[in-house]
């Protein structure tokens, strides 16, 4: 350990890292015990509160009124997966909290559906009415349903155009955008549960509790997405220092900013930038650290993949920046084993270039694969090639397409081959899809627990 | 996709699973009374009217009224038939107090109608306005309130049946 500290002194783009952080990270594990025992306890609500079930109608009326409990659970949890809650992000990680979010996010909308569907047939049959009566009759009496159902087809709106086909015929931007609504939406739909859920008109206690819930969530979105980013805009007042070019359409920024060991950023996170000049500080977009995070220097490294990207590259040094963050779990906190092994493909390879500069390891423990099907797509070769030299690590680029090569590189009789007492590493992987999940596959395939795989995606 | 599929199937499993746990827990527990019990006392306890009131009561009692068959059963008083007029406690539900009054023509129930029941909105007007009728024709034919739940109607159902039970009781029919 101590020999490859010193051994960093004397090189190209040293000083001293970040001390390591004592930030709290959630256990994955946990979260979702917390969340099936919130949806439990949703569900008691209703078994405790009704006597008995009798005959068609009601069947269905209390189906509805379990998928509304669930519904309206379900809503505040996914919000509360999305308010950047700092365990949830060091310890779940962005990528595996959206995932949950979307995945969560369908069976919410459906919940929802379900049981406005199910109300409404129930009361009808209940009430030996047609269901479009019965639908004219609830929204007409009852104001509070009238806003439900806004809400409910605001959740369905969110809900489709979230759908993975549907968004890639959308510009990133109005699909984040839109996601605000599902605010309006969950406010919306609010005074319906207690006006007319029939397991809070009569519970002050379940209604206090369900209240306090959304109140938490409420305020942990206002802290950690509205308030903490102004904090910490004043506190570290960030500012581009530099935009060099790295390659044909790769930019790497530097900024400048105080006290921003605070942060206690690790290599391998990243950070929701947000520009202050004309046509970009409306927007703000996830960009790894490419460099280890220094007191007064942070550096990410961005490909024109769209127009945010590429107005990016456009940007003047001095243009004052916000940043919320830092986020991600794949970190050196991960790590398992003493040797590690860094996949990196494309522009991914921006929060290894940072890893590899910064995680801990003895001379020969460290190798990194560089995946890159033409040689004017590698960045970083000059800086990568130092470190290399100067931490004792190894070092590979593979580039050509498969049918150049005339083999997958990636394969796991090739990564093997490549990388003596492959089982013995952490791998931490990250770049296109595609490519991260053919590597998942080999390395399972090649022996490597798939608790030592680490990988992060930035697909949204 | 199968991911999808086996939360839908296992969502819709759960619900239904859930729902037939408390259709099983029959509503018949909560009222059954055996007829031993009643106590043939006639106290008189509430508002017990001695003759046959305007309601609508009035047409039924005569008619079924062969008290004397009845009464060797039930009543203590032999003789003429009585006609007592017996309001049940005021049940209370999630929706509203639900209250049952019954006439009783020598010892005979011959009558029964609910003179309270939700109707603050209009679902429990719309719910109410054929529950209530086929309760009361229920418990007409049953003449005691082990009857049926009206589907739909759960809560009126259970206060009615609690509230006739208690007019059951005063009037010492049950």
């Amino acid at each position: 350990m101590t020999a490859v500290l010193q051994e960093r002194r004397p090189g190209v783009t040293a000083a001293p890292p970040v001390p390591p952080p004592a930030a709290r990270r959630a256990h994955p594990g946990a979260v979702l015990a917390v969340i099936g025992a919130g949806a439990a306890a949703a569900i008691w609500l209703w078994w405790h509160d009704t006597p008995v079930v009798h005959g068609f109608g009601d069947w269905l009326t209390n189906a509805g009124r379990i998928t509304g409990l669930l519904a309206g659970y379900a809503v505040v949890v996914l919000v509360a997966l999305m308010a950047r809650i700092p365990p949830l992000e060091r310890g779940i990680g962005a990528d595996r909290l959206a995932r949950w979010h979307s995945k969560g996010g369908r069976y919410a909308v459906s919940l929802v559906v379900a049981h406005s569907l199910l109300i409404v047939w129930g009361y009808a049959v209940s009430a030996h009415t047609n269901v479009v009566h019965q639908t004219s009759t609830l929204l007409m009496t009852y104001p509070d349903v009238m806003a439900a159902t806004v809400a409910g087809l605001l959740l369905v709106v969110v809900g489709v155009t979230s759908a993975r086909a549907a968004r890639r015929r959308l510009r990133y931007e109005t699909w984040y955008y839109l996601h605000f609504y599902t605010y309006l939406a969950v406010a919306l739909a609010f005074s319906h549960q207690f006006a007319t859920g029939a397991d809070f008109m009569t519970h002050p206690m379940a209604r206090a509790l369900w209240a306090a819930m959304y109140a938490a969530v409420a305020a942990a979105i206002l802290w950690y997405r509205f308030i903490t980013p102004i904090r910490q805009a004043f506190r570290h007042r960030m500012r581009v220092l530099a935009v060099t070019r790295e390659g044909p359409n790769v930019v790497s920024v530097v900024i400048h900013g105080r006290h921003l060991d605070e942060l206690r950023a690790e290599s391998g996170q990243f950070f929701r930038w947000r520009f202050l000049s004309p046509g970009l500080w409306w927007t703000s977009s996830p960009y790894s650290l490419s460099a280890g995070p220094r007191p007064n220097h942070l550096r990410i490294t961005i490909k024109d993949l769209g127009d945010h990207s590429a107005a990016v590259a456009a940007v003047k040094p001095g243009t004052p920046v916000m940043a919320e963050g830092p986020y991600g779990a794949v970190t050196a906190a991960v790590r398992r084993r003493r040797k590690v092994l860094l996949i990196g493909g494309g522009i991914g390879i921006t929060p290894l270039r940072a890893l590899f500069e910064t995680l801990p390891a003895a001379p020969g423990d460290l190798t990194l694969l560089y995946r890159a099907s033409e040689p004017a797509d590698i960045v970083f070769r000059d800086e990568l090639e130092q470190l290399a030299r100067r931490r004792h690590a190894r070092l590979h680029f593979v580039i050509g397409r498969r049918a150049e090569l005339g083999y997958d590189p990636l394969s796991p009789r090739a990564l093997a081959s490549n990388v003596a007492d492959l089982k013995q590493h952490d791998v931490y992987v990250c770049g296109p899809a595609g490519m991260a999940e053919s590597v998942r596959r080999a390395l399972r395939r090649a022996g490597v627990p798939g608790r030592q795989i680490h990988h992060e995606s930035f697909e949204f | 996709m199968r991911r999808v599929i086996i939360t839908a199937v296992g969502t819709i499993v759960g619900l239904i699973m859930l729902l037939s746990f408390k259709t099983r827990s029959a509503p018949q527990a909560t009222v059954a009374v055996g007829p031993s019990t009643g106590a043939p006392i006639t106290t008189s306890p509430t508002t017990s009217a001695p003759t046959a009131n305007g309601a609508p009561t009035s047409p039924t009692a005569p008619t079924s009224g062969t008290p004397g068959a009845a009464s060797g059963s039930t009543s203590p008083t032999t003789g003429a038939p009585v006609t007592k007029t017996v309001t049940g406690s005021a049940a209370s539900t999630r929706y509203g107090p639900v209250k049952v009054q019954i006439t009783v023509t020598g010892g005979q129930v011959t009558a029964v109608r609910a003179v309270e029941y939700p109707t603050g909105s209009s679902r429990d007007q719309e719910i109410n306005s054929f529950a209530i009728p086929q309760l009361n024709q229920e418990a007409l034919a049953a003449k005691s309130a082990q009857i049926d739940m009206v589907s739909g109607a759960t809560y009126t159902s259970s206060g009615y049946i609690t509230s006739l039970q208690s007019a059951l009781s005063k009037a010492g029919v049950a």
